[in-house]
């Protein structure tokens, strides 16, 4: 039995056999295609049988199906060709109904692949390394008592240990910020920019083994060879030297930690966009540890304080779970202040997408939103089922026009089957037109796409296989779906009904196509009031009233750069002082951060253990930032000179509760601990909107530092009109700076950015709406225009007995204002759920007020009606004696 | 029909089915061929010629010949026709007559 059993021939081939192949030819076929099976198996194996099996089948299936053809009565192939004939006449007969179908299910398609080629490029993220799959980021959990917190700072010394204990680790490498960015000069051209935080990396030379970034020029094995080296990128090559040679030659960067002149050794090619890593310059990460903080880096050991982060590309066969616990023993052997420490190790493909969870967003140029991707995902397929609708009701509608040739074929001896593929192939045909625009509509509207979101994405997508077979299978799925009820409903007609005198036969239910018109208006109303409300919710943020006047404060860029700290005081005093000789600057300061932006250190209060640290955001900035940015003291007063560096802070209302205090008052002369340092609270302030409304007030701790620290000037103005009192403020700075850009912003532009991904998502959601509305308002304007041919002639005798084109319009318009009634009732509890679901990210919020409802609805309304309208008046207007003579 | 030429595969077939005498079906036939023609064909090309040729009246067939080793299924035995011998010879004669045509072989 079991021998039996095992030379079975492969039934699936065999089904495919039967199914093609005539059933007479079939007994001898299947003797045949079983004996030669059999003989392959004692003498080739098993897999080549059946290999061999299926290649004989499909020959078979293909000859004999071919061989068809001349054998029998009937022709497919000509029959193919008479209905793709059918198909064009009809579509060419009624020219505007085919352009509205085609036009809005390209349309929508190309949406539906726009937004395809975003997800898909959005989930590519450092993909495009070879070890992509086995790479990972050390991540660092904390476990205090009641929180954990997460950081993907570790020790410069982890990296080394851990590739020389466990064997499973192929390369490390560790990487880190330039603390300030900095401002790089080519000396032989005297170019001179300011270069962000995230644009000048330290890593190791692994970094160049680990990850796939191409070399334009230079040598591989020569790269870091020096510790003033530096690799930077093709942009960055043409931005310092233009079309000359940079190989070689000197780029002088000037910041914190490691000033100094870096000979360029390779140019990388530009980095792919879809790379969380996004710098412009690569320097040896022995810089860093050796200078990094002022050399507090080496000083506070490889194993605490100041860090690095650490990425891992681990051996094919290495099994990370393991890997892990072998790190976290690793980690527990150095561990000193009894925190628990675990490590994860996030896959670098992660990094982009999945980063929120770890609270280092700062980290990275910029994160991904699942959230987002889900959102649009859904709502492209609704846009893309909101068109396929539109065929379902167009080509029903439609059938009545139909149906006598569907009588003539019927009398004439056509199956039922044969009209099914018929209207089938015709919805195939529509589909595939459609399809073919669609991709064009890609093209188009990709840069489209591109500018709200920022990113210049290609249309990559076609270069997938994978994407084609999907592509093919959504076409294919959309001319069924939509080609299915149709062909039903006119197939099904009686022949002796459709041939039988000249009315027009009412076909389908007309319920169906009523609620597929609901379907599209309740689908169009969630997508208006979904974009009215995010656009409300950003414009509320935006408009608050926020304790900080942004709009009066000017913000330049410095690095404050020399050998000797007191030369840059003294140098900054003067400066502060020229600026508020100016009559229009009212107050001055320094700072790390900039409103919108924040650090996240762990002070904790002294006395209290370790383990009991808050999150608390940091801001690091010189005297006068309690003036420059009006805060409102509570208890306490700001900074004042003479107070001693990194020893004074001042906190907000929030962190006073954060860290225990009773009251303001209270916390005064408190001393906080930050790296082993103790600070006194000289001030306590008002909670301030420092960052998006979008979260509730957090515990900022504001700590006084040297001027050198700090990459940013805050100018309080007296005038709101800050570009025109620019000019007197650029002179005196480049009298005082003269090596140094003049580069500023607007704070309340810097602060608004945070609403950026606010923005986008409501752009896109309004364009998402105005295509949905297009779609339906088409589908609604080929229908009414179609119902109202058919009543023409009740209209000319209406007209006739003394109807006016007012109850006219009315009469011919009821059905529809039903319809759209029916809708947005039916919009208004979903709206209210999932608008209250949305709303519930932002601390401070809109309420969902009856404007949402009630403005939404009326655009609806008021377009709908314009589209009834244009043709149930021309309809109304028109001559009875038109309608009526002709018969 | 005396004007219809045999290509090149379908002759190696008819020649096949000669040689085989009543006992060419699907698998002997694709076999026969192998074996003289040293080229592996592919048995969905075999049956599409014997079809082809049958089409034509150069063979006819009758089922028969069940074996354990094919399931219990019978085969189609293939016999040359009277017509199909005619245009084999045929073939067969052009060929002789154009290679004596050939200088270096006289």
């Amino acid at each position: 039995m079991q021998s039996r059993e095992k030379k079975k021939t492969p039934t699936m081939a065999n089904w495919l056999a039967s199914r093609f192949i005539d059933a007479h030819l079939l007994e001898e076929f299947f003797g045949d295609l079983k004996e030669i099976y059999e003989y392959r198996i004692s003498t080739k194996g098993k897999v080549y049988a059946t290999l061999m099996y299926w290649v004989d089948v499909l020959h078979l299936v293909i000859g004999f199906a071919s061989f068809n053809l001349f054998k029998r009565r009937t022709n497919p192939a000509i029959m193919h060709k008479h209905y793709l004939l059918i198909a064009i006449r009809n579509l060419a007969r009624t020219k505007i109904y085919s352009i509205i179908n085609i036009l809005s299910l390209a349309v929508s398609m190309g949406v539906c692949l726009v937004i395809c080629q975003y997800i898909y490029f959005e989930l590519s993220y450092d993909c495009f390394h070879t070890n992509y799959k086995n790479t990972y980021r050390v991540i660092i959990e904390e476990v205090n008592t009641d929180l954990k917190e997460t950081s993907p700072l570790i020790g410069y010394s982890f990296g080394v240990s851990a590739k020389e204990d466990i064997p499973e680790i192929k390369h490390f490498m560790r990487q880190q910020r330039f603390n300030r960015g900095a401002i790089v000069t080519n000396p032989a051209n005297q170019l001179i920019f300011h270069e962000e935080i995230n644009d000048l990396l330290f890593v190791d030379h692994s970094f160049f083994q680990m990850f796939n970034f191409p070399l334009k020029k230079g040598n591989q094995k020569s790269l870091f060879d020096d510790k003033y080296n530096v690799v930077i990128t093709e942009k960055t090559a043409k931005k310092y030297f233009g079309v000359d040679e940079p190989i070689g030659k000197t780029l002088r960067i000037n910041g914190p930690p490691s000033p100094g002149d870096y000979t360029v050794t390779a140019v990388l090619e530009d980095l792919p966009l879809n790379s969380h890593l996004q710098f412009d310059f690569l320097i040896p990460i022995e810089n860093y540890i050796e200078f990094g903080w002022g050399g507090a880096v080496k000083k506070q050991g490889g194993w605490n304080g100041f860090s690095v982060a650490t990425y891992l590309t681990l051996d094919e066969s290495a099994d990370p779970d393991l890997v892990r616990q072998k790190l976290n023993r690793l980690i527990a052997q150095h561990n000193d202040n009894g925190i628990v420490k675990n490590v994860i190790l996030q896959p670098i493909a992660d990094i982009y997408m999945k980063s929120n969870i770890y609270a280092d967003a700062g980290f990275i140029s910029s994160t991904g939103n699942m959230q987002n991707i889900r959102v649009f995902s859904i709502i492209s397929l609704f846009v893309l089922f909101i068109a396929w609708a539109n065929y379902v009701n167009l080509s029903t509608a439609r059938s009545m026009l139909r149906a006598k040739e569907v009588g003539v074929r019927k009398s004439i001896g056509a199956f039922r089957k044969q009209l099914i593929s018929q209207f089938i192939f015709e919805s195939l045909l529509v589909n595939v037109i459609s399809a073919l625009v669609a991709i064009g509509f890609a093209f188009l509207l990709l840069p489209f796409l591109s500018d709200i979101i920022g990113k210049e994405i290609q249309l990559s997508l076609i270069q997938n296989p994978m994407f084609w077979v999907w592509f093919l299978a959504i076409v294919l799925f959309g001319s069924l779906f939509s080609g299915l009820y149709p062909a039903f409903v006119l197939s099904s007609l009686k022949p002796i009904s459709m041939l039988k005198g000249s009315k027009a036969v009412q076909v389908g239910s007309v319920n169906l196509r009523k609620s597929l018109i609901v379907f599209q208006f309740l689908a169009s109303l969630l997508l208006i009031s979904g974009s009215y409300l995010v656009y409300k919710q950003t414009s509320f943020m935006k408009g608050q009233e926020l304790t900080i006047e942004l709009e009066k404060i000017l913000v330049l860029r410095s690095q404050q750069v020399a050998i000797d700290t007191n030369i840059i005081q003294s140098k900054f005093k003067l400066f502060c002082n020229e600026m508020l000789g100016l009559h229009v600057v009212s107050a001055v300061t320094s700072s790390t951060v900039v409103p919108g932006q924040f650090g996240v250190n762990s002070y904790r209060r002294l006395g209290q253990p370790e383990s009991a640290t808050p999150y608390t955001r940091s801001i690091f900035a010189g005297i006068g930032f309690s003036e420059t940015y009006g805060l409102k003291f509570l208890a306490g007063g700001p900074f004042t000179e003479g107070m001693k560096e990194e020893a004074v802070v001042i906190i907000n209302e929030s962190a006073v509760h954060t860290f225990g205090f009773a009251s303001p008052e209270d916390a005064i002369q408190q001393n906080l601990v930050l790296g082993g340092r103790q600070r006194t609270v000289v001030g306590v302030v008002e909670n301030f909107n420092w960052h998006s409304l979008k979260e509730p007030h957090i515990p900022y701790v504001i700590s006084l530092t040297n001027v050198r620290q700090n990459p940013y000037i805050s100018l309080k103005m007296s005038v709101s009109d800050l570009a025109g009192s620019l000019a007197q403020v650029e002179s005196k700075f480049r009298a005082l700076y003269p090596d140094q850009p003049f580069e500023y912003f607007f704070a309340d532009d810097a602060f608004n950015r945070q609403y950026q991904s606010e923005v986008q998502f409501g752009k896109i959601f309004f364009s998402f709406a105005a295509l949905a509305i297009f779609i339906a308002c088409t589908g609604l304007f080929a229908l009414v225009s179609f119902s109202t041919t058919l009543r023409v002639k009740e209209i000319g005798i209406r007209k006739v007995l003394g109807a006016d084109a007012r109850h006219l319009v009315l009469l011919l318009s009821k059905e529809y204002v039903a319809l759209i009634s029916l809708a947005i009732l039916a919009a208004i509890p979903m709206i209210w759920y999932w608008g209250s679901l949305w709303l519930s990210n932002y601390a401070t919020r809109i309420h969902i007020g009856l404007d949402l409802f009630v403005i939404p609805a009326l655009i609806l309304i008021i377009i709908a009606a314009l589209t009834v309208s244009q043709k149930t008046f021309t309809t109304a207007q028109a001559n009875p004696v038109d309608s009526l003579r002709k018969e | 029909m005396e004007n219809k030429s045999l290509g090149e595969f379908e002759e190696l077939v008819l020649l096949a089915v000669c040689i085989l005498e009543g006992d060419a079906y699907g698998i002997s036939v694709k076999r026969e061929v192998e074996k003289h023609s040293r080229r592996s064909i592919l048995l969905g090309a075999v049956h599409i010629t014997l079809y082809r040729l049958q089409d034509k009246g150069l063979l006819q067939s009758k089922m028969g010949g069940n074996s354990d080793k094919r399931g219990d299924r019978r085969k189609r035995l293939f016999r040359i026709t009277e017509v199909g011998m005619r245009q084999l010879r045929m073939a067969h004669e052009v060929r002789q007559s154009m290679w004596s045509l050939i200088p270096q072989f006289n």
